[in-house]
């Protein structure tokens, strides 16, 4: 059916026809095809911040100081304002960066000198406008491994999880971790509703604490050493038990008396998922001499290795289920691409009965094809937020879909293709905007310069172009970052990240370099 | 008890998996061995895994962790109509180097409620200690371990407040021998 795209035969057409059943969000979405950010201003006079994002309910603008001990917040304010005849450009008085932010408020939230902000961390709760940042000391490498750590983890002396009010930046909570080692890059938060997961690498441990509404972190359980909240208490007060009737026997108490050396015993979660998987090769086998050798090849074999394991990243599937990504120390510690070749392990874990409910290696074809069908149920951060059911994935979206298959009959082998795509689990939440300009029924745009993951990307100096999806030769904005007339200087390196708002049509592009202070472009709809 | 080890070692000389052979003397056996007490116990181990292979006892599994011969893994799954029903134990065992003159070293890596298993893990029976004769297979030390589970000898015990609870109030025993396999063996 012929549409036309003129805004004011949409608004008519609109009227006068309502959309299919279910389709309305969809519909009104395709307005966005015509209010775009097609002016940019150049280099902006700016606070000199570092970014880090918009929330997503495009509320809040979240900074922090070069420094990193102070957050900074401001409201992003929609600039208006009136002009005579034709030439409608902004006054230069008003190409400033405080025409379309207000500061709200600073806090300091590193406040000894030793501790920074984790930059790139930060959760937003939208429910109750709580946001979750994360202070650290600085890494130390050669930690000894005492008291239960995992040998070759480097530590921090203190990181900090602090909950604040973001309506006006009150601190509400604080979970401290101690000597520990959490993965704090690359918004490695894992929130679900008001579940929030922490990873302690160091002690492997899975901290769930529940957000409240009041505005406190609550431990609801550890998962690691132990399966079920309170194993730990159980063990010690049975192990006191036959303590003291050991003691009542008076013949000895020798062996009770020792210290309970823990590390002899598989960690719950080990014991849960080396039983998973010798269950499964059990029970493969009717032949008994079959099982015999299968075991023997495939449990006892690697038994070593899987005892080894640890527990890398984890995301929640639901309120029960964590997906936890099992890898080597060596591959832990490597962020870079190389870290997708080694050999890591996916398991899905429930909470409530603790079994280790699917196990797979990340050359699984089964877990790539279950990630490929049903993407959106990895993305879940949360079951009842609208917009981020509008962030195209290859599960939701056709286009996306079809850029996943050009991906796939790319790879040189199916093997990598899986690898590549498993890399990408656990998924972090909250790391993809959900600004309609990067809706890909929308818009058509280059996936390696731009794209709705907030990463920072190495510079291009010509413009990123958004093209019309529905008619694929017109042009419908650009997004330039960097200096007007390009770089003077094309050798040395530099990045560039971008900030879109949720819904109105306003980006931020910052490039950095490493000689020159940022610079930062406004692009905006005039 | 040595009468019986040179009927076994005397076994592999004749180079078969299963069954016996004549009896010799521990010296005699020395003399065509190859010269370090390590290929001896090796040949012994591979043999073992042979026999294992053949006829594993029930509800038993094992094999050598990696390609150390001498570093195994065991897996048992708790009897039924046990309180260690539902339960899987792994158990490391470690073949000493002058085996099976001396016996292997077997330790729970899972978490049991069991009066002769101390709380570092260690297993302790009297086949494994005293009574140890080279005559016994790992075999015959698993469906031993196995048998354990059924029933657990509380006059040797190496937490002697479970052995009294077993023998004072044996329900209240195996609830918590079942709690324990719930939380840490399953």
């Amino acid at each position: 059916m012929f549409r036309n795209s003129n805004i004011t035969a949409r608004l008519f057409d609109r009227q006068i026809s309502a959309p299919a059943p279910g389709t309305s969000v969809n519909c009104n979405r395709r307005f966005y095809e015509n209010l775009v950010p097609s002016h940019t201003i150049y280099d902006v006079e700016c606070p000199d911040l570092s970014f880090c994002k918009f929330t997503h309910d495009g509320r809040y603008l979240i900074t922090f100081s070069r420094n990193h001990q102070d957050l900074i917040v401001y409201r992003p304010t929609w600039l208006s304002y009136s002009c005579e005849g034709e030439v409608c450009d902004l006054p230069s008085k008003a190409r400033r960066f405080e025409s379309f932010f207000t500061q709200l408020y600073s806090v300091t939230l590193a406040s000894s000198g030793t501790d920074v902000i984790c930059k790139e961390f930060f959760l937003y709760m939208e429910g109750n406008q709580f946001g979750i940042f994360a202070t650290s000391t600085t890494q130390i490498q050669d930690t000894p491994a005492i008291g239960g750590a995992i040998q070759g983890v480097p530590s921090f002396e203190r990181i900090a999880f602090h909950l604040l009010r973001l309506e006006d930046g009150i601190v509400l909570d604080e979970k401290v971790f101690q000597n520990d080692y959490v993965n704090l890059n690359h918004d490695m938060g894992v929130l679900y509703d008001d579940l929030l997961a922490i990873v302690s690498i160091r002690y492997q441990r899975i901290q769930i604490l529940q957000i409240r509404e009041s505005g406190h972190l609550v431990d609801v359980r550890a998962l690691g050493p132990f399966c079920y909240e309170d194993d730990e208490l159980f063990l010690n007060s049975s192990s006191q038990c036959m303590h003291q009737l050991s003691e009542n026997h008076a013949e000895n108490g020798l062996h009770a008396n020792q210290p309970n050396p823990d590390s002899l015993f598989l960690s719950g979660i080990k014991q849960r998922l080396l039983s998973f998987i010798f269950r499964g090769i059990w029970n493969e086998e009717v032949d008994r001499s079959q099982t015999v050798q299968s075991m023997k090849k495939k449990f006892y074999f690697h038994f070593q290795d899987y005892v080894d394991l640890i527990i890398w990243k984890v995301q929640f599937l639901d309120r029960h289920h964590l997906l936890i990504k099992f890898g080597s120390v060596e591959g832990v510690l490597q962020y870079s691409r190389s870290a997708d070749h080694h050999p890591s392990f996916f398991a899905v874990y429930n909470m409530e009965t603790t079994e280790v409910v699917a196990f797979y290696p990340n050359s699984a074809y089964e877990l790539c094809a279950l990630f490929e069908q049903f993407g959106d149920h990895f993305y879940s951060a949360s079951r009842n937020l609208l917009h981020l059911k509008f962030i195209s994935s290859h599960s939701n979206n056709i286009h996306a879909s079809d850029q996943l298959r050009i991906v796939k009959n790319k790879a040189s082998s199916s093997l990598q293709f899986i690898r590549k795509i498993l890399a990408s689990l656990p998924f972090s939440c909250q790391s993809q905007s959900p600004s309609p300009y990067f809706d890909h029924s929308l818009f058509r745009y280059d996936e390696k310069l731009i794209s709705a993951t907030e990463r920072h990307r190495t510079s291009v100096d010509h413009p990123i172009k958004f093209i019309s999806r529905r008619q694929p030769s017109v042009l419908k904005f650009k997004i330039k970052p960097g200096p007007e007339a390009g770089n003077v200087d094309n050798r040395t390196r530099k990045a560039t990240s971008f900030l879109f708002h949720p819904f109105l049509p306003l980006a931020l592009s910052i490039q950095q370099s490493m000689h020159f202070p940022p610079s930062m472009n406004i692009h905006y709809r005039q | 008890m040595y009468r019986i080890s040179g009927r076994d070692v005397s076994a592999q000389g004749g180079g078969g998996g299963g069954g016996g052979g004549g009896p010799s003397s521990a010296t005699a056996n020395n003399s065509w061995v190859s010269p370090t007490s390590v290929s001896t116990s090796g040949k012994r181990i591979q043999r073992e895994i042979t026999e294992f292979s053949m006829d594993p006892p029930p509800d038993c599994s094992a094999g050598p962790k990696g390609d150390n011969l001498y570093h195994w893994v065991s897996t048992i799954i708790g009897p039924s109509g046990t309180p260690y029903q539902g339960g899987i134990f792994f158990l490391d065992i470690i073949f000493p180097s002058d085996y099976p003159f001396k016996p292997p070293k077997v330790a729970f890596k899972t978490r049991i409620y069991h009066c002769n298993v101390d709380s570092a893990g260690n297993l302790s029976m009297d086949i494994l200690k005293d009574s140890w004769s080279p005559a016994l297979t790992i075999t015959k030390v698993l469906l031993a371990v196995r048998s354990i589970f059924t029933n657990p000898d509380p006059y040797n015990p190496q937490i002697p407040g479970i052995a009294h609870l077993y023998l004072a109030d044996r329900a209240k025993h195996d609830e918590l021998a079942a709690e324990w396999t719930r939380r840490f063996a399953k």
